[in-house]
């Protein structure tokens, strides 16, 4: 991984980490992907997602945010062009890839914890080390003392907090994200946001996010892809430079993230 | 000012929450009430009827006649087989039939749901069965296995287990696509997610079966016992009709409600903690 654990380093240092880091993660080469050959959703599209990246992917509805994590996953196969995962051509979906879905897909008869802990039963780890990663990840998540609690006994965002740490805690190298807070409230939402990028600093990995709000995707990512509608591919790849640590509520109100996000609202505007 | 309206406000708020508690509760007692009151009052005005003579004893015998009847059952047996006999007959073939009936829908029910090629294999069989009633394949039953015991625990569980089965199936295919596929970006092979995933998702729908296969159980074996044998409480039922004994019919009647309401509080407390996700 080009990210080593926990490093309080500036804005800067870590986009040039990214800029220099040649290692390309995820690689889409002139997909095409549609249900049917008459109906297409994506057309030649070119993508390319670095190692440790937080990318998010913005745009109408109806563009192929969605279409693309899936595709990346696994769940889709491209119509034309090339899926590819550390060079090798995705097959189907894989513990490598975690995804965390806006419905959180919770297992309902397990705990917390057997929730977290549900990955490592195809792993071979120790079950020394699996409780103690369980535990930790919990902790991270701010839910220590629910670990027998059901999901069904959780508020929203508790339970939209079990469903990254059961994704994140076997390390996948890339985390897919489509659009995992809409349905919880704002304040909650923001709380999560500020955990992930925390998680995101501890976890090795990259996290491709699909959102629709402007000023989410500003403060979480290192770069944001707009989309054009009418498979008009990408519109905008844009770097985003914010001082670090990220998750600070600083920047949410600082003149930079005011500029990126009437940057982003116009060109936004522009497309629809 | 402010600050006192606002305190002031809180306190209003938390009296309100309070009394909706109280008016809960009380509602909770009142309903409770009801259903115990209506009951009740039904069977006084039965115990009246009869003894005003109102109405005949032999269209409806009186409560007391009834229990009068049940304890001499108990005491002398009906038709020369004790009471418990008769009830531990009619039990065994139930809990006989719902048993291998519920693991044989079970099974038959995870594959249809499971593989699309057995489903389409059982796909024609399955609705035509659906529609009859099982006990139009009674005689055919005594026919082929003949009058004894099999033929009426092999009817019970036929009814049975189509029923485990067609709900089992509905169980697998409602779990969730989200839940597999988190599942898959998780490791698990095809095994791990029938075992950790859809057969948890489709519990809730095979306890729901179970309890409607149960009931209707119980509804063949009193049909089953009045065609033939000698032995159980449908044959009680059907005995005493012959006879004109209108009071050992009832004892019959409330008997098999008794183990019908029993049996299903049973089965539901074990759902109720097995599937205890579900509301």
């Amino acid at each position: 991984m080009s990210k080593s654990p926990i490093h309080p380093v500036s804005s800067l240092d870590r986009q040039s980490e990214l800029e220099n880091s040649p290692a390309q993660l995820i690689s889409l080469d002139r997909v095409s992907f549609g249900y049917s050959h008459k109906r297409l959703v994506l057309q030649d599209l070119d993508l390319e997602i670095k190692q440790g990246e937080f990318l998010t992917l913005l745009g109408p509805s109806g563009c192929g945010k969605s279409t693309i994590l899936n595709l990346i996953a696994g769940f889709y196969k491209p119509l034309l062009g090339r899926v590819t995962h550390g060079g090798e051509d995705i097959k189907g979906p894989s513990a490598r890839r975690g995804v965390v879905f806006q419905s959180n897909a919770l297992f309902d008869w397990m705990t917390v914890e057997q929730n977290v802990g549900f990955g490592f039963r195809f792993q071979a780890v120790s079950k020394h080390e699996r409780k103690k990663r369980v535990e930790t990840i919990i902790a991270l998540v701010g839910l220590r003392g629910n670990e027998r609690k059901y999901p069904y006994q959780l508020s929203g965002g508790m339970r939209q907090r079990v469903a990254v740490a059961r994704s994140m805690v076997v390390q996948p190298e890339i985390l897919l994200m489509d659009e995992p807070f809409a349905a919880v409230d704002v304040q909650t939402r923001e709380g999560l946001q500020e955990e992930l990028l925390k998680l995101h600093e501890q976890v090795s990995g990259a996290i491709l996010f699909v959102t629709h709000s402007i000023e989410e995707a500003v403060f979480l990512s290192d770069r944001i892809v707009i989309l054009d509608r009418n498979l008009g591919g990408i519109a905008h790849d844009i770097k985003i430079h914010l001082p670090e640590p990220r998750y600070t509520a600083m920047n949410r109100v600082s003149d930079a993230f005011n500029q990126y996000r009437t940057d982003l609202y116009l060109k936004m505007k522009a497309i629809e | 000012m402010q600050l006192k309206m606002s305190k002031s406000s809180d306190k209003m708020t938390a009296f309100e929450g309070q009394d909706l508690q109280t008016q809960a509760l009380r509602e909770k007692a009142m309903l409770f009430c009801v259903a115990i009151a209506i009951p009740s009052l039904i069977l006084i005005l039965w115990e009246m009827t009869t003894r005003m003579g109102w109405v005949d004893e032999l269209f409806l015998p009186s409560l007391s006649g009834i229990v009068n009847e049940f304890f001499a059952m108990t005491r002398k047996g009906y038709a020369g087989t004790p009471l418990l006999s008769h009830v531990l007959g009619s039990l065994r073939r139930v809990f006989t039939a719902f048993t291998v009936g519920t693991l044989v829908g079970l099974l038959l029910g995870l594959l249809m749901g499971y593989y699309k090629y057995v489903r389409a294999a059982f796909y024609v069989v399955t609705e035509l069965l659906r529609p009859i009633p099982p006990l139009a394949f009674i005689t055919l039953f005594i026919l082929w296995f003949g009058i004894g015991e099999v033929s009426k625990v092999l009817i019970i569980l036929y009814a049975g287990a189509l029923i485990v089965m067609l709900n089992t199936m509905a169980g697998v295919q409602s779990c969730p696509k989200d839940k597999i596929l988190a599942a898959q970006t998780l490791g698990a092979n095809d095994l791990a997610i029938f075992l950790y995933v859809i057969l948890p998702a489709a519990l809730p729908s095979i306890f729901t079966g179970m309890r409607v296969a149960l009931s209707v159980d119980f509804g063949i074996l009193v049909a089953a016992e009045l065609l033939a044998g000698d032995l159980g409480i449908g044959y009680i039922i059907q005995d005493a009709s012959t006879f004109f004994n209108v009071e050992g019919l009832f004892v019959g009647i409330l008997m098999i409600g008794f183990f019908g309401v029993m049996s299903d509080f049973l089965l539901r407390i074990i759902a109720s903690r097995v599937v205890h996700w579900q509301g």
